[in-house]
């Protein structure tokens, strides 16, 4: 066979060559060959290194763009193929709990280290040849095979179900989430599936998941409680956590029941057919803990129906919520400097954050006929010398921000900004919830919070809020706590050794549970429920590092795991269905049929019974 | 009806045409490893790393909505880019490492002022 005058491009990062080839040679490595398939030319993320000679006789197939060509022309040469299938070196078999961010960064940073130090393994056997570079400890194994289990049938997490439906620029990542299917599954080395409707604890136990797989991540988060006040009062009716409000208002499968609570707060005993989109509810709501969850549920309850109507809420929801609470407070136990966020803050303290309080402070000017109320008396309270230190030095300059920002909205005693606005959210601080009382007229039904005036005492960084006996009640006709989530142990979690019931967290040292075990975690599971999405990140490669540690440590001292084979023929003989990722397709595709939602805006009118998803999604479970 | 051609021009006529230069600079990774690119001028400088495999999250794809793609320039370079919008501002504050010469990478976009510069991608903090 003879090509004339084709262009041989051997990629040897961070260099490229080319040499014109006349016929058939043999390549040798570390020389990169792809075969392409169309003429144009197409960028391979690739960096595998061929093993010794390709022989270039049979039809290849490009690992990287997936191109097959036959052995009778050369196109483009681009990117690298070579079957690299050494039976004797098995892959690295992994399961990771919970499909939300921290398990999909964990998924994403772990593949890129397992390739990567194949890659090294190679190159470094290869210089060897040339007599280079000494040998490297060899790797135990040829590539990377993660299984990511979700108890949900979708994935996602708080993506979905936490992030507010006004903010869908947030979600975007799920497209990096979504793109890591096709990513690692274009790599002959690498491979990612989806199992979701599997319950770890329940439908596979955490033991048969530890002696399936050579590594097993925890990344579940903290979404099956809350942090309580511990107040008397906490579960009358109309008392609910913000989790449980989030969930609901973002169409979660299992909160559907949180909507028959709100609308008996709202709208009492009135039919809501007979509520009009635009009346507001004379509801007062109270809102306890200054984070961003608790800014999120005061923005969505200003909002109403009208104001959510272009996002993703579900249907049902705005037609609870029709046009929204008349009055929602939001209670600090601290002053706002306190409250304000900074990157070090400690995980259970309320954390103000610019981007929702601005949010707030535009309410009425973007036509929600909502203003937002600070007290300039409650500023100034919080303002002793400990707190003006406190806005001083690096950290100082979010805080001062967020001091600026509440200021330039700040009203003093003698204003009368329920004027402006039917509707009104009023930020508060130094005032903490001692007890929740009935209504007078149902012992069962929250009526009111009992609050404390507090004071802050101490030095900078270091300020308790200590009560001054001054009290003041504020009438509440609903109450969502919001002072963190909270962790729960998975079912076979040996006792307290591997869960911290103080902290509710796993016991982990850099993402390495306690004990002798194959057992990691990562996310909210690892370091408590603070942080957003890219927090994620940094808390990913922590873990990966503690993995890539114990795995070249302890090599492969077992016979090899069998991974998702052993996951799929468990599951089967438990009679557990699971959704694959094509399967949650068919969900995301029937979410966003232009027949089912209610405007063009719309991105998506979200499925809220399990059942239905699973009838979609071509599943019958048992 | 729609906006009149002039002045949509009023708006757009400072505008710099972008599409004809190519830059030359280099990324610093947080092991300090240095990656040199040649990118076309309009492209932010997410997309630029992206296009050439440095890794660097974008989490929100570059919505300001999230702080993963923070940079951090030479001084006098940040003296030259265009001034932070509030939202900028708001989400770099999130961010860890924030230096006084940090800033987003997706609101960054390629001219002739960062021929030659050092941009620093900061290390996560573990």
């Amino acid at each position: 066979m003879i090509v004339e005058g084709s262009n041989l491009i051997i990629e040897k990062l961070p260099k490229i060559r080319t040499r014109t080839v006349r016929s058939w040679t043999p390549v040798r490595a570390p020389d990169i060959v792809g075969l392409a398939r169309s003429r144009a030319l197409r960028r391979c993320p690739g960096r595998e290194l061929a093993p010794r000679s390709l022989p270039v006789s049979a039809d290849r197939t490009c690992h990287w763009c997936h191109s097959t060509v036959s052995a009778t022309a050369i196109t483009h040469l681009r990117c690298f193929s070579a079957e690299n299938t050494d039976v004797s070196q098995p892959r690295l078999s992994v399961a990771v709990v919970g499909a939300g961010p921290s398990g999909f960064y964990t998924s994403k940073y772990l593949t890129s280290a397992v390739l990567h130090r194949i890659e090294k393994a190679n190159d470094r056997n290869d210089k060897r040849d040339e007599g280079d570079a000494p040998a490297l400890a060899p790797f135990d194994w040829s590539g990377i095979d993660i299984d990511i289990l979700e108890r949900l049938p979708t994935p996602y997490g708080l993506v979905r179900y936490g992030v507010a439906p006004d903010h869908p620029e947030v979600k975007n990542v799920e497209h990096d989430f979504a793109a890591q299917f096709e990513t690692s599954n274009n790599n002959p080395s690498s491979s990612l599936s989806f199992f979701g409707g599997v319950e770890v604890g329940k439908d596979v136990k955490l033991s048969a998941l530890q002696s399936m797989y050579d590594v097993v991540v925890l990344a579940y988060g903290c979404q099956a409680a809350d942090r309580r006040l511990n107040i008397p009062g906490e579960d009358l009716e109309g008392v609910l956590s913000a989790r449980e409000f989030v969930a609901w208002y973002n169409g979660h499968p299992e909160f559907g029941h949180i909507g028959t609570i709100v609308k008996e707060c709202l709208w009492g005993s009135s039919d809501i057919c007979d509520v009009d989109d635009d009346q507001v509810s004379t509801a007062k709501v109270v809102v306890v803990g200054q984070g961003n969850v608790a800014l999120d549920v005061a923005r969505i309850l200003a909002k109403g129906k009208r104001g959510l109507i272009e996002t993703d809420t579900p249907s049902s929801v705005l037609e609870i919520l029709k046009g929204g609470a008349s009055h929602v407070s939001i209670l600090g136990r601290r002053g706002h400097v306190q409250g304000a966020f900074t990157i070090k803050g400690d995980s259970h303290r309320t954390m103000l954050r610019a981007k929702e309080l601005r949010e707030l402070t535009k309410l009425n000017k973007e036509g929600h006929n909502a203003k937002l109320i600070i007290r300039r008396g409650e500023l100034e309270l919080g303002m002793n010398d400990s707190s003006v230190a406190e806005l001083k030095g690096a950290s100082g300059r979010p805080k001062t921000r967020i001091d600026i920002l509440l200021r330039d909205s700040a009203v003093s005693e003698t204003d009368n900004p329920k004027d402006e606005a039917p509707k009104t959210v009023c930020l508060r601080f130094l005032l903490s919830p001692t007890s929740i009382e009935a209504k007078d007229s149902d012992g069962g039904r929250v009526g009111g919070v009992v609050c404390e005036r507090t004071r802050l005492e101490g030095g900078p960084f270091k300020q308790n809020s200590v009560s001054t006996g001054e009290i003041e009640t504020l009438p509440a006709d609903l109450v969502l706590t919001s002072i963190g989530y909270k962790g729960m142990p998975l079912e076979g979690m040996k006792g307290r050794d591997q869960f911290d019931h103080q902290q509710s967290v796993v016991n982990n040292l850099h993402g390495k549970v306690t004990g002798d075990n194959n057992l990691f975690a990562s996310g909210w599971i690892k370091r408590g429920p603070s942080g957003i999405i890219g927090t994620n990140i940094m808390d990913a490669k922590d873990t990966v590092k503690s993995i890539m540690m114990f795995i070249e440590e302890n090599g492969r001292v077992r016979d090899e795991k069998d991974g998702r084979r052993g996951l799929e023929k468990y599951l089967e003989a438990h009679e557990t269905v699971p959704i694959r990722w094509e399967n949650f397709q068919a969900i995301e595709v029937a979410e966003t049929d232009p027949a089912r939602l209610r405007n063009d805006a719309q991105p998506r009118e979200k499925i809220l019974q399990i059942t239905e998803m699973e009838s979609i999604a071509g599943i019958l479970k048992q | 009806m729609g906006r009149s051609f002039a002045s949509s021009l009023n708006t757009q006529g400072a505008r710099r045409s972008f599409a004809q230069e190519t830059v030359s600079f280099t990324y610093i990774d947080p092991t300090g490893e240095e990656f040199p690119v040649e990118a076309e001028g309009g492209k932010h400088l997410l997309d630029v790393a992206h296009d050439n495999n440095i890794e660097l999250e974008g989490a929100c794809g570059g919505e300001l909505a999230c702080s993963t793609c923070h940079l951090v320039f030479e001084e006098k370079i940040y003296d030259k880019l265009p001034p932070m919008s509030e939202e900028e501002e708001d989400m770099l504050d999130l961010a860890f490492e924030l230096t006084d010469t940090s800033r987003l990478g997706c609101q960054i976009q390629v001219t002739k002022d960062l021929e030659g510069m050092t941009v620093r991608i900061p290390d996560d903090g573990y």
